[in-house]
C-alpha cells in the first residue's frame, strides 16, 4: 500500500505573525511534489514542521492515518520522516561516515564502543546503491563539493529506508552537472514509493523533476498543479500575481 | 588528514622543546625529573581533560579551577569534620562535587541561552566564593595519611598523581574518541544544526559535557588537595587558564568539533616542560608565564599559516 502524509489544517505563528495559515494538503509515495513560493510565502515553515523541526501553532499531521505527535527531528525521523536542510546540517569537519550515521552510530551496546568499521561498510553499500561517487571518503565532509555534500545529505537521509524525504533548496548552490546527480538521486528514490517534497527557488529543476507543483503564498495553498498540465509561466504567474 | 596535522605539530613543539632543554640542563632528561613534570602536571592535566570535553563541544569553561578548588574544600571538610575516612568515598564526594556544579552549569546554559564564556564566569566566582565560606577563608589542614598518599606516595614506582592523570587521560581518550556520546560532542561542537537536525538531544548533551567535565575538574580538586594536605579555597588561581592553553596547544578547534585528548596530553606535557626547563635554569617564574603567552601565540601563528598553505 502506498504511503501517504496528510496535514490538516496547519498554521503557525511567530509572534504575530502568521506565517501559515489553515494548510491542508496530502501527499502520496511515489511522487514529488514542489513547494513554491515567494520569499516569506511559508515554504520552509512548512517543510520544517513536517520535519518536526518545527511546532505547529495548530493543526496536525497524519502518516499513514496516524497523527504524530512530539515536537523533535528525532520522533520524526523514527517514524520514517527524513529532512534534507539547505544549509545540509552537516558536521563539516567530520567524515562521510560519521555524518551518514549522525544520530544513527553503530556502537557495542556492552562496551559503547564504535563500529567505526562497519558503519564505514554500510556507508560504502549506501552509496553505491544511490549511484553516489565520493572517492575519499576519510576527508572532512567541508573539504568537499557543493555537490558531494547535498549528496551525503540525502544519502544521510536514506539510510534506514524513509517514508517521507523532505529537501529544502537541494539544488540551489549545485552546478548543473551536480543538479543532475541529485535529481537522478530522487527520481530513483520516487521509483521505490518515497514520498518527496522539495522547497525550490529553480524553476526549471522543478519542472523537470515534480509530479506537481503547490504553490504557497502568504502561508496560504494558492495552487496546486500538475505539473504535466503546466509550465513556467503559469508557476511564475501564480507566484508573482 | 588534516584533521591530525595540529597534533603532529603539538608533538614536533614537545620534542623541540624536551631536545633544548636536554642540551641546556643535564637535570632536564632523566627519569625522575619526567615524573616530576608528569606529578606537577596532574592537577592542570585533569582540568585539561574536562576542558577538552567543553572546548569540543563548542563551548568554554572558565570555572573549572573554582569548581577544582570547590571540590577540594569540600572533601577536605568532610574528611575533617564529617568523619569521611574512605578514600574512594573522597574520592567520589570530589567527582560528585565537580559534576553537580558542572551540571547545574550546563542547565544554566540550556535554560538562559546565554554563552557558556558568561555562565562559567559566574560559575567561577560561585564556586570559588562557596570554596572560601566553606572553608572560612583559610585553607583545611591535616588530612589523614592514606588521603595524602594519594597525592603525594607512589604506586609501583609511580607517582600515584600520575596515575590518576593517566587514568583520566585514557578513560577520557575513551569517551571522547570512541563512543556515541565522544562522536555526539564533536558533532555538536561542528554544527549544533546538524547534531539537533539528526536528533540529537543537544541540551542533554550540554548537560552531560559540562556534568563531565566538572567530575574532572572535582577529581583535579581531590589530587590538589591529597598533593598539598589541603583543602583550598584559594587553590589553582589561573590554573583554568593553563588548562585552555594545554587544549589549544593539543590542536583542539577553539570553536569546536575538533579536540584530542592525546594532543590535550602532549599539550599539558608541553607546558609542564617548559616551565620545568626554565625552573632548572633558574629563570624567574615571571619569564615562564611570559613564555607560556608566546607559546601559544606562536602555535596560533603556525595553525594559521599551515591553514593557509594547505
Amino acid at each position: 500500500m502506498s504511503n501517504s502524509l496528510t496535514l490538516e489544517n496547519i498554521s503557525r505563528n511567530f509572534g504575530a505573525l502568521k506565517v501559515l495559515q489553515d494548510v491542508a494538503a496530502q501527499f502520496t509515495g511515489g511522487k514529488i511534489t514542489a513547494l513554491v513560493g515567494d520569499n516569506g510565502a511559508g515554504k520552509s515553515t512548512l517543510l520544517k514542521i513536517m520535519a518536526g523541526a518545527l511546532a505547529p501553532t495548530s493543526g496536525t499531521i497524519k502518516l499513514n492515518d496516524e497523527e504524530i505527535a512530539g515536537l523533535n527531528p528525532a520522533h520524526h525521523r523514527a517514524r520514517g520522516i527524513e529532512m534534507v536542510y539547505q544549509d545540509l546540517a552537516l558536521a563539516k569537519q567530520h567524515h562521510v561516515a560519521a555524518n551518514i550515521f549522525l544520530g544513527r552510530e553503530i556502537a557495542c551496546p556492552l562496551t559503547g564502543l564504535l563500529k567505526t568499521k562497519e558503519m564505514r561498510a554500510q556507508t560504502e553499500a549506501l552509496l553505491e546503491q544511490t549511484g553516489i561517487k565520493i572517492p575519499q571518503l576519510d576527508r572532512p565532509v567541508g573539504a568537499l563539493s557543493g555537490g558531494q555534500q547535498q549528496a551525503i545529505a540525502i544519502a544521510r537521509a536514506l539510510l534506514v529506508p524513509p517514508k517521507v524525504l523532505l529537501l529544502d533548496e537541494p539544488t540551489a548552490a549545485l552546478a548543473a552537472k551536480e543538479v543532475d546527480m541529485v535529481l537522478d538521486i530522487l527520481r530513483q528514490q520516487r521509483e521505490k514509493g518515497l514520498i518527496i517534497i522539495l522547497v525550490s527557488h529553480r524553476l526549471n529543476d522543478v519542472l523537470a523533476i515534480s509530479d506537481n507543483i503547490i504553490t504557497l503564498k502568504h502561508g496560504r495553498i494558492f495552487n496546486d498543479r500538475k505539473t504535466a498540465d503546466t509550465n513556467l509561466a503559469e508557476i511564475v504567474q501564480d507566484i508573482v500575481s | 588528514m588534516f584533521a591530525n596535522k595540529p597534533l603532529i605539530q603539538c608533538a614536533l613543539f614537545l620534542v623541540l622543546l624536551c631536545a633544548v632543554f636536554s642540551f641546556a640542563t643535564p637535570y632536564f632528561l632523566s627519569l625522575d625529573n619526567m615524573m616530576s613534570i608528569l606529578s606537577a602536571g596532574a592537577v592542570i592535566g585533569l582540568l585539561a581533560v574536562g576542558a577538552t570535553f567543553v572546548i569540543a563541544a563548542g563551548g568554554i569553561d572558565l570555572s573549572c579551577a573554582g569548581v577544582m578548588a570547590l571540590a577540594s574544600v569540600v572533601t577536605a571538610y568532610a574528611l575533617k569534620n564529617m568523619g569521611v575516612t574512605n578514600p574512594a568515598v573522597a574520592f567520589l564526594l570530589a567527582g560528585l562535587t565537580g559534576a553537580f556544579i558542572g551540571g547545574l552549569t550546563g542547565a544554566l546554559i540550556n535554560v538562559t541561552r546565554a554563552p557558556s564564556f558568561i555562565i562559567t564566569l559566574g560559575m567561577m566566582s560561585i564556586a570559588r566564593a562557596l570554596a572560601l565560606i566553606l572553608a572560612g577563608g583559610i585553607p583545611i589542614y591535616g588530612l589523614a595519611e592514606n588521603i595524602t598518599a594519594l597525592g603525594q606516595g607512589r604506586v609501583f614506582g609511580m607517582p600515584a598523581a600520575v596515575l590518576f592523570l593517566l587514568g583520566g587521560f585514557v578513560l577520557a581518550g575513551y569517551l571522547l574518541g570512541f563512543t556515541r556520546f565522544g562522536r555526539h560532542i564533536l558533532a555538536f561542537g561542528d554544527s549544533a544544526m546538524a547534531a539537533h537536525a539528526t536528533g540529537i538531544r543537544t541540551n542533554l548533551l550540554k548537560l552531560k559535557t559540562f556534568a563531565l567535565a566538572g567530575f574532572f575538574s572535582g577529581i583535579a580538586g581531590f589530587v590538589f588537595m591529597a598533593r598539598t594536605n589541603s583543602g583550598d579555597p584559594s587553590a589553582g588561581m589561573g590554573y583554568e587558564l593553563m588548562a585552555i592553553t594545554a587544549v589549544i596547544l593539543g590542536g583542539a578547534n577553539l570553536f569546536g568539533g575538533r579536540a584530542h585528548l592525546l594532543g590535550t596530553f602532549m599539550g599539558v606535557l608541553c607546558l609542564g616542560v617548559l616551565q620545568n626547563g626554565l625552573t632548572l635554569l633558574a629563570i624567574s617564574t615571571f619569564y615562564q608565564v611570559l613564555f607560556v603567552g608566546i607559546v601559544l601565540l606562536l602555535s596560533a601563528f603556525l595553525r594559521r599559516f599551515s591553514a593557509r598553505a594547505s
